[in-house]
């Protein structure tokens, strides 16, 4: 067997939503196969955290859970040192969802001292700002299959490419809106009235940010079934640096017309597609989609 | 002499500080030294964000959270005078996917934690595939979960008036394979009989047909004499109520009503430590919660037996959590035969919450044990936001005098080992408790 690369798990302020995500990976016996890990909360490690915290080991990929506060201390050593000591040995240090990446939730806790690992919200800042070995796997939490892909393309010495903000691009070129079940309600401006409905499309009044969210949460189902759209729940973009917003369940409207648009369209060629849409009455989109009449 | 060690991999740390006299544990304190401010994070929020933040309190039981926080808006509604009126079909599914989170939960425990613990404490190293068996069932538990939720964790799916989701008898369908085989999973892993065998249990003794994982932890238990040991106060409290859970108190051999308002919060006992969980008592008594809890003041008949023989043992509550995933498999089979997909998902409130102003309460029981969210809107704004979680009860840290329920589990353990044993035992989560 070739020596197994060394992976550390290590949590700043977390709720370990991530660590959950990640252990509905279908394929575990690989990460472990291929994957020592010198820690990780629950999955079997070669040392303790107290262990750890004494900074003699090394590790090849630091993966960071968990917002960033420099002074937040695991088993009596601070977060500072570890992720200093850890992530400079490292070859590739993984934010692990939002809060890693960008504060997210957590954030909010203390937004003077607290940050992701490179990035606070979209400004470069932290201990990995900028660096190049940094890769953030946004999402609140992120997606098991996101971490399993970028651990197996270090594994085979692949290059991942990253967009701006470090996130690799196959994953995040996708936009939640990508794939999802109200796509035609959407082309045709025809939207849910109320939730609780598996037609029109939660854009107008409930609040989704699909369009304006890079993630790829409709084309890689979350726990290989479904999705908050497909389940009638707005996207709340969780994968954006500007995670968490307020007002979640609602669209905010200048005048009835979204104050966002999607990603990369003009207001002006989205208003005027929008109007023309809105100009049809469609009444196969109307109705239900199972008619209960026929 | 005074110890002090950190216990780790329960969803964060604690640092205990065991007392030793006459080498036994005289006393121990619990100290949670990570702190998040959930609670300041919510303050000034619209209400409905609470169903988006509240999850992230915590990674494990988030579901708990959004089913807790979707209980208080509804609350804040009905005490302003505008009750909202949820169908049956918005019930059962809220109440199917929170008992799916209690099953992941679970199996979690069970393989991640106990078994592995179990071993070790014994010197009797498993697989490290065996932990992967946890996250395999758990994984399968979740799939239902998502199915009407989206995903698993962190889900906003449940929403004042009823759920987001709108399923068809095709997802149902697609439930019930995906229920079936992790059943299927159950029966041939854990219990080696069949799930209706196993819930037909009524004895100690009936263990003996019990075969798989479930036989080797049995024996396991007893060969580290779990059963005579890790006693607490024998005293019960179950909050939420579910169709798996019957709102009461366990206190002097008698089931007797609870009044949720009677549940008030202490500061901890500390000597020299910084410590952020507050804890949970009623009527400044400290009672255990969880699922020996709710399984005693719901008469299971097969964990009445084992309590009857073995109290409050580190045995009969391992013993509880384990049984109570079968209890919830099967609820969860019948909540999904059950379902009346032509009934509404949603029934809009008639006001808008931002006209809503007042108090609310929404209790749920989390895979620990209740789960309190207080809130006061005013005009759908949040004033307040208060969280009392499970562990808050199991894992108080009193003075020597009024040690919490963990506390007086560990009294008497003959080594630092067994007693976190003990300790784990009550499926610690440190994000809960200090959130
Ligand atoms: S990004 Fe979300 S899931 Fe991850 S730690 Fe933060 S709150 Fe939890
Ligand atoms: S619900 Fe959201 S993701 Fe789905 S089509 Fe509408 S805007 Fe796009």
């Amino acid at each position: 067997m070739k020596p197994r690369l060394k992976v550390l798990w290590l949590q700043g302020v977390t709720c370990n939503g991530n660590t959950h995500s990640f252990l509905n990976y279908p394929h575990l016996l690989y990460v472990l196969e291929t994957f020592e890990f010198l820690y990780h909360s629950l999955l079997p490690s070669t040392y303790t955290l107290e262990e750890i915290s004494t900074c003699v080991h090394e590790c090849d990929i630091l993966i960071f859970e968990g917002a960033y506060d420099p002074r937040m201390e695991r088993v009596g050593t601070s977060l500072e040192t570890l992720v200093g000591h850890y992530g400079s040995h490292a070859k590739y240090v993984i934010a692990a969802g939002s809060c890693a990446s960008f504060g997210g939730m957590f954030k909010h806790s203390d937004p003077e001292h607290i940050t992701g690992l490179g990035f606070d919200e979209k400004e470069p800042k932290g201990p990995f700002a900028s660096s190049p070995k940094l890769i953030n796997l946004s999402g609140c939490p992120m997606h098991p299959e996101w971490m399993g892909y970028t651990l197996r393309m270090i594994a085979d010495n692949k290059p991942i490419a990253v967009d701006e903000l470090h996130r690799p691009k196959e994953l995040y070129s996708y936009l939640a809106h990508h794939g999802c079940t109200r796509n035609e309600y959407f082309e045709w401006k025809v939207d849910s009235d109320h939730f609780g409905t598996k037609e029109g499309c939660l854009f107008y009044k409930q609040g989704c940010r699909g369009p304006m969210t890079h993630a790829s949460c409709n084309k890689i189902l979350w726990n290989d079934v479904s999705s908050k759209t497909r389940a009638g729940s707005p996207c709340f973009g969780c994968t954006e640096p500007d995670f968490p917003r307020t007002n979640m369940f609602e669209t905010k409207t200048n005048m009835s017309i979204p104050q966002d648009v999607p990603v990369g369209i003009s207001k002006r060629s989205y208003l005027t597609m929008a109007g023309i849409a809105k100009s049809f009455h469609i009444p196969r989109l109307e109705k239900r989609l199972i008619d209960d009449n026929t | 002499m005074i110890t002090r060690k950190w216990i780790e991999r329960i969803e964060g740390e604690a640092s205990v500080q065991f007392t030793f006299e006459q080498n036994k544990v005289s006393f121990a304190t619990i100290a949670f030294p990570h702190f998040r401010g959930m609670e300041a994070i919510l303050y000034l929020k619209p209400a409905m964000d609470a169903l988006v933040i509240t999850p992230r309190v915590c990674g494990i039981c988030g579901h708990s959270h959004l089913f807790a926080a979707v209980r208080a808006i509804e609350s804040v509604y009905a005490n302003s005078g505008f009750p909202l009126e949820i169908s049956p079909k918005a019930e059962m599914i809220r109440e199917l996917t929170l008992s799916l989170e209690l099953i992941q939960n679970h199996f979690k425990w069970l393989y991640m934690v106990i078994y592995p613990e179990l071993s070790h404490l014994l010197q009797r190293p498993i697989a490290d595939s065996c932990r992967l068996k946890g996250a395999y069932a758990a994984s399968l538990a979740t799939k239902v979960l998502a199915i009407f939720a989206g995903q698993w964790p962190h889900s906003s799916y449940m929403i004042p008036g009823g759920v987001t989701c709108d399923p068809t008898y095709v997802d149902t369908v697609r439930a019930m394979g995906i229920l079936d085989e992790l059943i299927r999973w159950f029966e041939k892993e854990l219990t080696g009989i069949s799930l209706e065998d196993y819930l037909n249990l009524s004895s100690a003794k009936d263990l003996s047909y019990v075969s798989g994982d479930m036989r080797d932890i049995d024996k396991m238990l007893r060969t580290a004499k779990m059963h005579k040991q890790g006693f607490s106060y024998d005293r019960y409290m179950v909050l939420g109520n579910h169709g798996f859970s019957n709102p009461s108190k366990y206190i002097n051999r008698r089931i007797a009503k609870v009044n949720p308002k009677l549940v008030m919060l202490e500061d901890p006992y500390t000597v020299d430590e910084k410590t952020y969980a507050k804890n949970a008592l009623y009527q400044n008594n400290a009672f255990e919660t969880g699922p020996l809890a709710r399984a005693v003041t719901n008469g299971v008949p097969f964990i009445k037996h084992l309590h009857r023989s073995f109290r409050d043992s580190t045995y009969t509550r391992i013993m509880a959590r384990s049984y109570e995933t079968a209890l919830l498999l099967e609820h969860c089979k019948t909540l999904l035969q059950s379902l009346h997909l032509d009934e509404p998902s949603f029934i809009e409130p008639n006001k808008k919450i931002t006209s809503i102003s007042g108090e609310g309460i929404g209790i749920v029981e989390a895979p620990r044990g209740p789960l309190i969210h207080k809130v006061t809107l005013n005009k759908g704004i949040i004033d307040s936001y208060t969280l009392i979680t499970p562990t808050q009860w199991n894992l108080s840290c009193g003075s020597p005098q009024t040690p919490g329920p963990a506390q007086k589990a560990m009294i008497g353990a003959d080594s630092i080992e067994t007693a976190t044993f003990t300790f784990r035992s009550f499926d610690v989560c440190s994000v809960c408790t200090t959130h």
